[in-house]
């Protein structure tokens, strides 16, 4: 198959472009893989792609790049959805860049990496190729008017993917998609490229932006009812953001400052995973929870705060780590001093985690997309059939869009249209 | 375009040994690797042999002789010029917690870490004797260090002196608590001027060695910026003024004194 990948920046860093060149480079072991970067702003990526991926831009944003001072730029984008938090980076000229690449392009599927570029995809694409939309973060993340516009594009695509079976559940229980496939495949993470954790030392780490939805607070409290009972543990916390002031002053006003350490960011991060025995997530919403796979492919087992999506479906609770309350730092401190109480418990879990977590192995996530995508194709993308099929989901699409709150009695049809 | 940079993983033991392993070094023949110590002209070269997979291996053992410093890593090949080299994967995870055994009296610290620009540099500490901070305790009259020392032993007169850097005057005294090698103590800080205090252990009192005080067994190269402490504020002649316990660039433990506002 030939596979294009379409991606906002494909030269920056992050954790949507890390998935797409993992996914892409796996790939291009049996397919022939492109990325398409929208935009092009240093010379060379920071993470090399596969030299089998082929690589190009549309917009040439470096100072002196070809595209430097063009005055299309400067005028508003009308494709790429005002609503996507992209939006202010995008231009006339890159809708018209997008759109011409889409128009032409020379690939069995064409895949979106973000909800913009997904909505450029369902309505520019060529009649021919396989339309399929990521989706890296959730729906009920996405504002209203995001949604809203959403709702409109996706019925044109041929599959959409989320990171969560809980996030594809939003998607088809609140969108109308018929003939969409929409999938969970999770985020690839590939087996690090050191020994794993041996589970000697006396160290939990996390790791994660300082973000006030990370809830580092609620670890760095804790982790106070973790010292009282077992002051020879101690807390590393990787990560930098705008919360470091505040976790600061909350260690202090705690005394836990020979026990709990802002370690700063660290790349990569799994030298710093396989330096400690227990890793904690304490996370209100992990839309994924990559940190949570690469964790447990370093050989530890991760205590998490099951919220909304990805912790619950990663972690076997008792199995391979363990799921505690939101919000809740007893319950946090509960399941840290259950696995650092008991030494073989944790050591048991940790070879779980090595092992569980092997299923979000690139090769294994490699082939989620494969059967998707060939199973779109057997059924007539590219084709004449598929065309048909194309518009008449689009038709569908759009009349059942006037039928939205009739919820109940449309969940049941959708539910069937999507897994057809 | 020129060939990528050459980069090295490195490994490092428990008794303060690297193991490099450099990939992509460039140019045939026999390579080397170059220790380079910033600012002077000290260079230590350590042949590369095949390890299989296109990479080059060496080690510095623990005994080698690296003074104390910044040392910029470089890979030579037979002819051409030093090439620096990147960080690769650096595992550190024998020197989290580490004690070492102190052999011939002196603890060597080397810690690989990359530099602001991105390089692989690696810190070097060599000490005999040597006075390792452990917990400190933020009081509101003093500073408690909780401590070990290495190469050499505690006496009934041994004391914690706080030197005024500019002055070079001992401004306070501490007797400490000992059991066998390891020590408490707390130094009072009495009415400092704002400036610096250097913390001093002085095993067998007034007639023997200084020994600085200073963080090194744990793979942090530079502690300064994580192991943060609260001040204190404290009312003296030259008005009120915050006393901050920090780490030096040279991990050395010091206390700030600054004029509170």
């Amino acid at each position: 198959m030939q596979i294009s990948f379409l991606i906002h920046n494909a030269y920056g860093i992050g954790g949507t472009i890390r998935t797409t060149y993992n996914l892409a480079n796996t790939l291009a072991e049996q397919h022939d893989v492109e990325i398409v970067s929208v935009f092009r702003h240093r010379e060379k990526p920071v993470f090399a792609p596969d030299p089998r991926v082929r690589m190009r831009d549309l917009v040439d944003i470096r100072a002196g790049g070809a595209d430097a001072g063009d005055p299309e730029l400067d005028r508003p984008a009308r494709v790429f959805p005002r609503a996507d938090g992209r939006y202010k980076q995008y231009s006339a000229l890159s809708d018209r860049r997008i759109a011409e690449h889409l128009a032409t392009v020379d690939a069995d599927v064409v895949v979106g990496t973000r909800p913009g570029l997904n909505v450029h995809i369902a309505r520019q694409t060529r009649r021919g190729p396989i339309r399929v939309g990521q989706e890296h973060l959730t729906l009920d993340n996405h504002s209203a008017r995001l949604r809203a516009t959403l709702r409109d594009a996706y019925p044109r695509l041929d599959a959409l993917t989320t990171t969560t079976e809980a996030d594809a559940r939003s998607y088809r229980n609140t969108m109308r998609l018929p003939g969409v496939q929409v999938r969970a495949v999770p985020n690839p993470v590939p087996a690090p490229a050191i020994e794993p954790a041996d589970g000697s030392g006396q160290w939990v780490v996390a790791a994660g932006r300082l973000a006030p939805v990370k809830r580092y607070d609620l670890l760095v409290r804790a982790f106070d009812k973790v010292r009282e009972q077992r002051p020879d543990w101690r807390l590393r916390i990787y990560g930098g953001g705008g919360q470091k002031g505040k976790l600061r002053a909350l260690i202090d006003e705690l005394g836990l400052y020979n026990h709990v350490y802002l370690m700063g960011p660290a790349h990569p991060i799994e030298p710093e995973w396989v330096k400690g025995s227990i890793a904690a997530v304490t996370s209100s919403m992990e839309s994924f929870g990559m940190t949570i796979v690469e964790a447990m492919r370093c050989g530890l087992p991760v205590v998490s705060t099951d919220c909304p999506h990805g912790p619950g479906e990663i972690i076997d609770d008792g199995v391979d780590g363990r799921l505690v309350q939101v919000n809740n730092a007893d319950a946090v401190a509960g399941g840290l001093l259950e696995l650092i109480d008991n030494g073989a418990l944790r050591q048991q879990m940790a070879h779980a985690a090595l092992k569980n977590s092997g299923r979000f192995d690139p090769s294994r996530i490699a082939e989620h997309y494969e059967s998707l995508f060939a199973a779109l194709v057997a059924r007539g993308g590219g084709t004449f059939g598929g065309r048909l099929r194309g518009s008449l989901h689009r038709t569908r699409g759009a009349l059942l869009e006037g039928a939205y709150t009739v919820r109940d009695a449309g969940r049941r049809a959708l539910r069937k249209g999507g897994t057809a | 375009m020129s060939a990528p940079a050459p980069r090295a993983d490195c490994v490092a033991d428990p008794e303060g040994g690297l193991t490099f392993a450099v990939t992509a070094p460039g140019g045939p023949g026999p390579a080397h690797l170059v220790l380079r110590l910033r600012g002077g002209e000290q260079e230590t070269r350590l042949p590369l042999t095949p390890a299989g997979t296109g990479r080059l291996r060496c080690a510095l053992p623990g005994d080698a002789e690296l003074p104390e410093g910044r040392w910029d890593v470089y890979v030579q090949t037979a002819d051409g010029a030093p090439r620096r080299l990147l960080p690769g994967l650096n595992d550190l995870r024998r020197l989290v917690d580490r004690v070492p055994g102190g052999a011939g009296g002196r603890v060597a610290v080397r810690i690989p870490y990359a530099t602001k620009y991105g390089n692989l540099s690696v810190r070097s500490w060599l000490r005999a004797p040597h006075a390792e901070a452990g917990d400190l305790h933020v009081g509101g009259d003093g500073l408690g260090v909780s401590g070990r020392v290495y190469g050499t032993s505690l006496t009934e007169d041994a004391y914690v002196e706080a030197v005024d850097r500019e002055g070079a005057a001992s401004v306070a005294r501490a007797g400490l608590s000992a059991d066998g090698d390891a020590f408490h103590c707390t130094v009072a800080y009495g009415a400092p001027a704002p400036g610096v205090l250097d913390l001093w252990l002085r095993p067998v009192g007034e007639a023997g060695p200084r020994v600085r005080i200073a963080r090194l067994l744990d793979d942090v190269a530079d502690k300064k910026l994580v192991f943060v402490y609260p001040g204190v504020a404290l009312k003296t002649d030259h008005g009120p003024v915050v006393a901050v316990p920090y780490y030096t660039t040279d991990n050395d433990l010091s206390v700030a004194v600054t004029k509170a506002d």
